[in-house]
């Protein structure tokens, strides 16, 4: 949007409380109006638990890269080198399975690899003072390389293997809670309004789980109680917000800087250990195919807080699962509730007296709708890229109050203070 | 005290930056258990050398003793381990965080980050009078509070020396005064203070020991009773002190700034401006006195565009600024000297040069045919820097490495440039010596007989009386009186200010 920032003054309290109970009505707010939308267009694919299984998996590999990218910039380092943290797990998971046989060492060595990427960023960012973006880019550059030339030397001999892929990995586990498969399933296919829904939500959410899609659940929580609940966490934010503040009450700036980065590339690690081990069977080069970028889209739009991160992965998960599973229909589905969403935000900015924002909300929901009731199916060309067409639209759109930590990005020398 | 060795012991102190000396071989005993007061010009060396003693910076030559042990500074925490803490001339918070995490923040071991810290913060802040609220975004407080904040951290961690580098610059008298009585009982409790002011009235009722700086070296260790303020301001800048007063009247009845029913609301929808009118004229200084916090800061945001209207219109001149940006009304001829410099009014990491286009960047003699002067510029900074006395080494050093009063100067000349016919001034004299203040006085003087209309905002009830053609009181976001700068005294002010005049307000 092109408009000046009019902040408007805070609320006297910053409200824990409010903001949960805030983000519990929007998230049942949204399943409302997927439900509607359903029984409006019929397209069943967009809550069934296909769809939610689906949305899971496709969104835990970039909500672990969101998550990274939020350790890093929490702590002022901007890490945009997250796709090549994430390469660097992939093949690290591969190696570390494939010759162990064992898929937790593959959990481990995608951890690893991912967190040697991190450190890499560190070393040139912190302690060179090199431009983040360029280190990161760098990297993403570096990755592929090394990635290539290690599976050329390793991988070419084993059967299945070569310089593109690994062999086939030993698999994790899958687990279901017990008890929910079933009777769930049978009420889901009677498109009940509501229970089947909610059945579809839950099905989808509780059976067939890997472990890694538990753990990176976990780390949502995890994240935020790290972050926000204890000393490291203090200390680790404060170094993203103003350094020398930090430094002046003796935290050690540099070596915070380097734990986070360190734990962002361990998380993006994490994303490709799914990827290669979880979504697909083996290592293939490109196999993270920009999710460290759309990762990064989901941290912004999630504001930098661990909750919101989640949705945002979520988000792109739901949108990636749409189009794969339901297809042009459900997809077309979507315009109907994206036009009706902008005409509503258009109508809150108009009351807030924001005339610029509330005309371009208009304007643009007004169109979608037109689209809408104008065609039948969207094109498959745009089908397929709607993941990244939502990741440009929310961004344009809900990224009107952002926060990001103040010192993010900015080069921070010892003893630079004034 | 049972300890007979000084608190602190600085001999031989040189510091050397790129152009200039800091210090030069400085020596200052200050005894435990005393509050010992450092003044001097700006840019004397004064900050320089008390971040020396936080190990924030490392001297060039000399030797540091604390409790009668020679110790080397290498980084805060090791002044923080041997039980010095500082609250900084500029803010060392984050914004974006709570004022509990900026407190607990390096000195978590205490009392955690919870609830136990929490009260502990309310304890202090209510034993000394501080006021702070713990869970307030520090983004949302305005200086004093700050500065509150700043204090408190210190306290919280118990530090046995404590330096103070200018911590009354933008409090109110009453607040001055229950810092100062907090500090004689800090002292009675065996802590040693050590004080930077630029008032020197301040000074000389706080301080044990006064010790003068002059260009980076000390010249003079006095005791209070054997000075007066008049020839302590000789002391240190060879001038006698100034007096803010306006000679004759200079107020038109062409009105500059007209607001009418001015509303700002926060986001829970309390007004935090509350129906404001005022007009300023050509030529009228208008002071707007009041405790921080009660609406000044979202007055002036207000005025410039930084902060939407709930209600009520804006005009300068003719032209209606409601709902214009911040850009074209400094366009429109408002200058603009904020509240925090270090937040608003510079990019530290910029030289001087580029620090002059800031907010001019669409005007001569910055732009020639759309692009940036540059020649234009460093002329110009050329300029400010002679007429507003802004002591440093060329144009293209950094701001950061300008003393504190020496950015404010560089602040008010370029706001003062490209002729404004409005200036908001809020704090224009905060951190300038003596010898400044009476410059930066006679600038502003000068520009009113010229016809500029300003709106004054300070925390120093002399200068805000002084210079003042008019006063207005706001409390709780509205003007609830107004005062007659030629016979009200600070004291009456002050108590209009906190509302207990409020039905006598002339
Ligand atoms: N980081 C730095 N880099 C270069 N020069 C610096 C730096 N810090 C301070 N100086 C210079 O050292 C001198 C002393 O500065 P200092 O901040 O100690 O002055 P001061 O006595 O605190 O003045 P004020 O009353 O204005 O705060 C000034 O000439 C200043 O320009
Ligand atoms: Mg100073």
């Amino acid at each position: 949007m092109i408009e000046q920032e009019i902040r408007t003054p805070a609320p006297r309290t910053g409200d824990r409380e409010r903001r949960r109970t805030r983000m519990l009505a929007v998230g049942g707010g949204i399943f409302i109006a997927l439900i509607l939308l359903r029984l409006i267009t019929g397209e069943s694919d967009i809550t069934s638990s296909g769809t939610m299984g689906a949305t899971l998996a496709l969104a835990v590999p970039i909500g672990m890269a969101a998550l990274g990218g939020m350790w890093s910039e929490r702590s002022g380092v901007v890490n945009i080198g997250l796709e090549g943290m994430m390469t660097f797990g992939t093949w690290g998971a591969a190696f570390a399975s494939y010759f162990s046989g064992n898929p937790w060492l593959g959990l481990l060595g995608g951890i690893v690899a991912g967190a040697v990427g991190g450190l890499l960023h560190a070393v040139a960012t912190v302690t060179f003072g090199v431009d983040h973006i360029v280190s990161g880019v760098a990297l993403n550059i570096l990755a592929p390389g090394v990635t290539r030339y290690l599976s050329d030397l390793l991988f070419t001999d084993e059967k299945g293997g070569g310089a593109t892929q690994s062999p086939p990995l030993p698999s994790f586990p899958t687990w279901s809670v017990p008890g929910v498969g079933k009777p769930l399933g049978s009420l889901e296919k009677h498109h009940w309004i509501l229970i089947s829904d909610l059945a579809g939500l839950v099905r989808g959410v509780l059976t067939n789980l890997s472990p890694i899609t538990l753990l990176g659940i976990l780390l949502v929580p995890v994240s935020y109680y790290l972050l926000w609940h204890t000393a490291f966490g203090l200390r680790l934010r404060s170094c993203g917000e103003n350094p020398v503040a930090a430094e002046s009450l003796g935290v050690k700036v540099y070596r915070m800087k380097y734990s986070a980065v360190v734990i962002s590339g361990a998380l993006a690690g994490i994303g490709g250990v799914f990827l290669a081990m979880v979504a697909s069977s083996n290592y293939q080069e490109g196999q993270v195919n920009g999710r460290g970028y759309i990762g990064l889209a989901a941290m912004i739009f999630g504001n930098w807080r661990p909750g919101m991160v989640a949705g945002g992965a979520g988000l792109f998960g739901y949108t990636d699962a749409l189009q794969l599973r339901g297809g042009a229909g459900a997809v077309h589905a979507m315009l109907l509730l994206i036009g009706i969403g902008l005409l509503a935000l258009a109508v809150w900015r108009g009351y807030r007296r924001r005339v610029v924002a509330a005309a371009v909300s208009a304007v643009v929901g007004a169109g979608v709708l037109v689209w809408f009731f104008l065609t039948d199916a969207l094109p498959r060309e745009i089908v397929t890229y709607s993941p990244h067409i939502t990741t440009l639209l929310v961004l344009a759109f809900a990224a009107q109050r952002l926060r990001m930590p103040a010192a993010d990005g900015m080069r921070y020398r010892r003893g630079g203070g004034h | 005290m049972s300890t007979t060795e000084p608190a602190v012991e600085l001999h031989g102190i040189t510091k050397r930056f790129p152009g200039v000396v800091a210090n030069h071989d400085i020596d200052i005993e200050v005894a435990a258990g005393t509050v010992h007061a450092i003044v001097g010009e700006n840019g004397a060396g004064k900050s320089t050398l008390m971040k020396i003693l936080y190990g924030m910076q490392r001297p060039d030559e000399g030797t540091i003793k604390v409790d009668g042990v020679e110790v080397a500074l290498h980084s805060p925490s090791d002044a923080i381990a041997r039980g010095i803490g500082m609250v900084h001339q500029h803010f060392m918070l984050a914004d974006n965080l709570s004022v509990l995490e900026n407190v607990v923040l390096g000195a978590e071991r205490l009392h955690g980050i919870g609830g136990k810290a929490r009260r502990r913060i309310e304890e202090i802040s209510h034993q000394y009078g501080l006021g702070v609220e713990p869970d307030r975004l520090v983004e949302q407080l305005g200086v004093g509070a700050r500065q509150r904040v700043e204090i408190l951290k210190v306290l919280y961690r118990g530090a046995k020396i404590l330096i103070l580098d200018e911590p009354t610059a933008v409090l109110v008298p009453q607040e001055v005064e229950e810092l100062f009585g907090n500090l004689r009982d800090l002292k009675r409790e065996g802590l040693t203070v050590i004080f930077i002011s630029h008032k020197l009235d301040e000074v000389l009722s706080v301080a044990d020991t006064i010790t003068v700086i002059r260009r980076g070296t000390t010249v003079d260790t006095v005791r209070p009773g054997d000075v007066t303020a008049r020839q302590l301001a000789e002391l240190m800048v060879g001038s006698e002190l100034p007096v803010p007063e306006l000679r004759e009247s200079t107020v038109t009845d062409v009105p500059v700034l007209t607001m009418d029913g001015v509303t700002v609301r926060d986001a829970t929808g309390r007004a935090v401006v509350d129906d404001v009118s005022l007009t300023i004229h050509e030529g009228e200084i208008l002071g707007i006195a009041g405790v921080e916090g009660n609406g000044q800061a979202e007055l002036v945001e207000a005025i410039m565009g930084m902060l939407p209207l709930a209600a009520g219109v804006v005009r300068l001149g003719d032209t209606d600024l409601t709902g214009m940006a911040t850009r074209r009304r400094r366009e429109a001829g408002i200058g603009f000297i904020p509240e925090d410099r270090h937040r608003h009014g510079l990019l530290l990491e910029s030289p001087l040069w580029e620090n002059r286009i800031l907010g001019h960047q669409t005007r001569p003699p910055n732009v020639k045919g759309g692009l940036i002067d540059r020649q234009g510029a460093r002329n110009d900074t050329e300029r400010i820097v002679r007429d507003y006395d802004v002591r440093t080494p060329n144009i293209d050093v950094t701001a950061a490495s300008l003393s504190g009063g020496n950015q404010q100067k560089l602040i008010v000349g370029r706001e003062m440039s490209g002729d404004p016919k409005l200036l908001i001034a809020a704090h224009p004299t905060r951190g300038v010596d003596v010898g400044a203040q009476s410059a930066i006085w006679d600038h502003l003087r000068h520009a009113r007989a010229e016809g500029l209309a300003v709106l004054l905002i300070s925390a120093d009830l002399d200068e805000l009386i002084g210079m003042s053609d008019t006063l207005r009181v706001i409390l709780r976001g509205r003007l609830v009186g107004e005062a007659d700068p030629a016979t009200i005294t600070p004291d009456q002010l002050g108590s209009l200010m906190t509302g207990a005049g409020e039905e006598s307000a002339a």
